[in-house]
């Protein structure tokens, strides 16, 4: 697995040098205090579309986060003397993007578990919470009161998180995967894959605000979660060794109880929440996210555009690269041979690992071990474009390949060089051919491009999420998604068949009386 | 008197499978030479050494005198002065008619369009395809094809142009166009080779035919001298067989 994963590495390094100018910046020590959140777990830290509230602009987008959190993280900014700078990045993205120095803190209702403290550091504790299990309100478990009461019920938590873990604690419960964000547990408690997932108690206010279908249950004393300290108690993760430690504790030993409960209060009443004066809710969802959704749809085009062309082009070289006929001197016949085991590497590489973990290993991964620290959108169109272009390649090669000896054998009988017979006369044929498999890999582009939410880029998908966190129409908000990414894939399948017809040129042709009526334009 | 091209000791073999042996042969210029013989005599494999569609394992083949084997020998130039027609045409089906007449001038030779178009209207005039120059290769008939094929070649003005069983794929009511097509090109005075299994049609424009036999020259004359008055036994077989199917 390192192996491969510094394989990876490397190959990303070179594909990225050998494409494209690097648009990287060294970290070099500023005066900002970076914080990663999620944005998306209220009422510690959710995403607004307004500045409200003493909210802060989230990096590289145009929404601002608000919450606990971001409240503590000002405090933390301002008794370092840096400005605050909040990065957006998914749960599990976080730990990598500390380490790998995209952000100096991590402020997301993080625990210190001894897990965790392996990685990075933590400071004091800002946050003391407690472990409750949220159902539905005309739920079999409503008026559960201890553990022994939620004896066959379904229940979940989030992933790498000791809510999960805890559940063991319940005999008798049906233990479900683990989910990766709230979002998507409220999503399946609404839906009744589950019957409630365990919390903790600010979650559990904010949800049961927000949605009146849901109901918190709170376990007092023995009838409760046993829970350690390390796992109730929320911290701030720092990179190991930073200096800037015992100054944070010093600035959270300042902030005291009174203060903690009351920034609390205001994070819960100032969440936000689903009420909403539109009826209809599709269009009450384009009336207040049109423009999220917008960015979100140009993005996904964007990238998957970009990434099909360049991809396409990646493919195109390295159909004709390995379709070289493999003559001429031992050297020429040794270095075509070496190209093309290269070729066949990258083809395999990408080809055989999920672009998900291509886009964690590329844009964490480059940060780590080169202290690269490259814009998300670069990297998404990157690992997009390699990732089509492994697919892409063999497809082209196939494309080459079916198009007959015989038009290699005229053609080079009639004195064509190599190039020139590709160029004239087999490649437009191959492009031609495989031009409903490039409309294929377009498709699979738009809607994969949604994993790219490992790497917080905000495509339709991530937008979506977001909304979703924001206004608990977790359904609506995801058809909404559903009927966008529909009319985006029919209408590029459409407007590619379009172009399919057009190369194939006329069905029939006209008959020529005599040499003046010849019109035709010629090749070249 | 100058050969144009003279094939010496070649030899050809596709791994242990040795497919001609020890080919002598002299093309002088305006000449029509024909080659015979059952199917797997190594006609084809000849034809193709010369014009190095296969490469040959030994032997030399000079044209106008030069060794075209040589390692610095410009192939390329040479194979657009040796025009090829195929058995399947080989037609390239992303051009029109008209496209597949004109891309080898302009590539390869480097004229302008406007000559190119004139020249390959001009041979397509003469084979009578006038009327289909916009069509794609798809939309014609073999017989058609094969004319178009002939119109190729021709447009690039070779010296020697080579034919390799031109009519074997097509069907018998569409086979005496292409070989009236041929006709017209070799009063022309253009030198041909012509490897076929039209009896009558090679015995009426040869002025010289080779008889080849599991990967020799079995025997060589004129078309009178093989045709009616064949010496070799299995030269008078092959004929014989021949000429009754016909």
């Amino acid at each position: 697995m390192h192996q491969r994963r510094n394989l990876l590495i490397f190959l990303g390094m070179l594909f990225f040098t050998l494409l494209t100018v690097p648009t990287v910046t060294s970290h070099a020590a500023d005066e900002t205090f970076k914080v990663g959140m999620e944005a998306g777990y209220p009422p510690f830290n959710w995403t607004q579309n307004d500045a409200s509230n003493g909210a802060v602009k989230i990096q590289g987008t145009s929404t601002y986060a608000g919450g606990y959190d971001v409240q503590m993280a000002k405090k933390v900014a301002k008794s370092l003397g840096k400005k605050l700078v909040i990065v957006k990045t998914e749960w599990d993205g976080l730990s990598p993007a500390l380490t790998s120095g995209k952000i100096d803190a991590i402020i997301a209702g993080m625990s210190p578990t001894p897990q965790r403290r392996k990685a990075i550091d933590f400071t004091d504790t800002y946050y003391k919470s407690q472990l409750v299990v949220i159902v539905r309100k005309d739920g079999k478990f409503t008026n559960a009161k201890s553990l022994k009461d939620f004896k066959n019920a379904k229940l979940t938590g989030q992933l790498n998180t000791f809510h999960y873990t805890a559940l063991d604690q319940i005999k008798g419960a049906i233990k479900e995967p683990a989910m990766k964000d709230f979002p998507s547990m409220r999503v399946a408690l609404e839906s009744g894959t589950i019957d409630g997932y365990v919390s903790e108690k600010p979650e559990g206010i904010s949800v049961t605000n927000a949605d009146p279908n849901v109901k918190m249950i709170e376990l007092k004393g023995n009838n409760g979660f046993k829970t350690n300290p390390e796992d109730t108690d929320l911290a701030i993760g720092v990179r190991k060794g930073d200096a800037d430690k015992l100054k944070i504790d010093h600035a959270l030993a300042k902030i005291s109880q009174s203060q903690r409960d009351d920034l609390m209060d205001q994070a819960v009443a100032q969440q936000p929440q689903s009420g909403n004066k539109q009826e209809n809710w599709f269009i009450a969802i384009f009336q207040q996210y049109g423009g999220m959704l917008l960015r979100g749809t140009g993005v996904t085009l964007l990238i998957s555009m970009v990434g099909t062309i360049v991809g396409f082009m990646i493919g195109l070289l390295i159909g004709i690269l390995r379709t070289i006929p493999k003559t001429g001197s031992v050297l020429r016949r040794t270095c075509l041979k070496v190209v093309d085991w290269l070729l066949s590497v990258y083809i395999e590489v990408f080809r055989g690992t999920p672009m998900i973990v291509q886009a964690a290993v590329l844009y964490y991964g480059a940060a780590q071990a080169f202290g690269w620290n490259m814009d998300r959108l670069v990297a998404a169109l990157l690992i997009v474009s390699i990732n089509t272009g492994a697919y892409l390649a063999e497809i082209m090669r196939g494309g080459i390949m079916s198009v007959d000896d015989g038009q290699f054998e005229a053609a080079h009988a009639l004195g064509m060089t190599h190039l020139q017979t590709m160029f004239k006369i087999i490649l437009p044929q191959a492009i031609r051919n495989s031009l409903p498999a490039v409309t294929n890999e377009f498709v699979i582009n738009i809607k994969d491009t949604s994993v790219l939410s490992i790497i917080s880029v905000s495509e339709l998908f991530f937008s979506g999420s977001t909304i979703a966190g924001q206004n608990f129409q977790f359904f609506h908000t995801y058809l909404v998604i559903c009927l966008i990414y529909l009319v985006l894939t029919f209408t590029i399948t459409r407007i590619l068949r379009f172009v399919e017809r057009k190369m194939d040129g006329p069905q029939n042709y006209n008959l020529m009386a005599n040499q003046d009526q010849v019109t035709t334009p010629t090749a070249s | 008197m100058t050969n144009l091209l003279e094939v010496q000791h070649l030899e050809k073999s596709f791994g242990e499978h040795q497919v001609l042996k020890d080919i002598n042969l002299q093309v002088e210029p305006g000449e029509v030479l024909s080659i015979i013989g059952s199917s797997g005599s190594g006609k084809s494999t000849l034809l193709r050494c010369i014009n190095l569609l296969e490469q040959p394992t030994s032997g030399t083949i000079n044209f106008h005198g030069d060794n075209i084997l040589a390692t610095k020998f410009d192939v390329a130039t040479y194979r657009a002065k040796v025009g090829m027609v195929f058995q399947s045409f080989n037609l390239f089906n992303n051009l029109n008619v008209l496209q597949n007449c004109v891309v080898g001038q302009t590539t390869v030779l480097h004229r302008n369009v406007i000559a190119a178009r004139k020249t390959a209207l001009e041979q397509l005039a003469k084979v009578g395809m006038t009327p289909y120059v916009n069509a794609k290769p798809a939309q014609l008939s073999g017989g058609q094809m094969q004319r178009v094929g002939i119109a190729r070649a021709v447009s690039m003005n070779p010296e020697i142009l080579l034919f390799d069983e031109p009519t074997s794929a097509l069907d018998p009511e569409m086979v005496d166009d292409v070989l009236d097509s041929m006709r017209a090109l070799a009063h022309t005075g253009l030198t041909m080779i012509l490897v076929t299994h039209e009896m009558a049609f090679a015995r009426d424009i040869s002025d010289h035919v080779v008889f080849m036999d599991l990967g020799v020259i079995a025997e060589e004359g004129t078309a009178e001298e093989i045709f009616s008055h064949p010496q070799e036994a299995r030269t008078q077989e092959f004929l014989k067989r021949y000429l009754n199917r016909v």
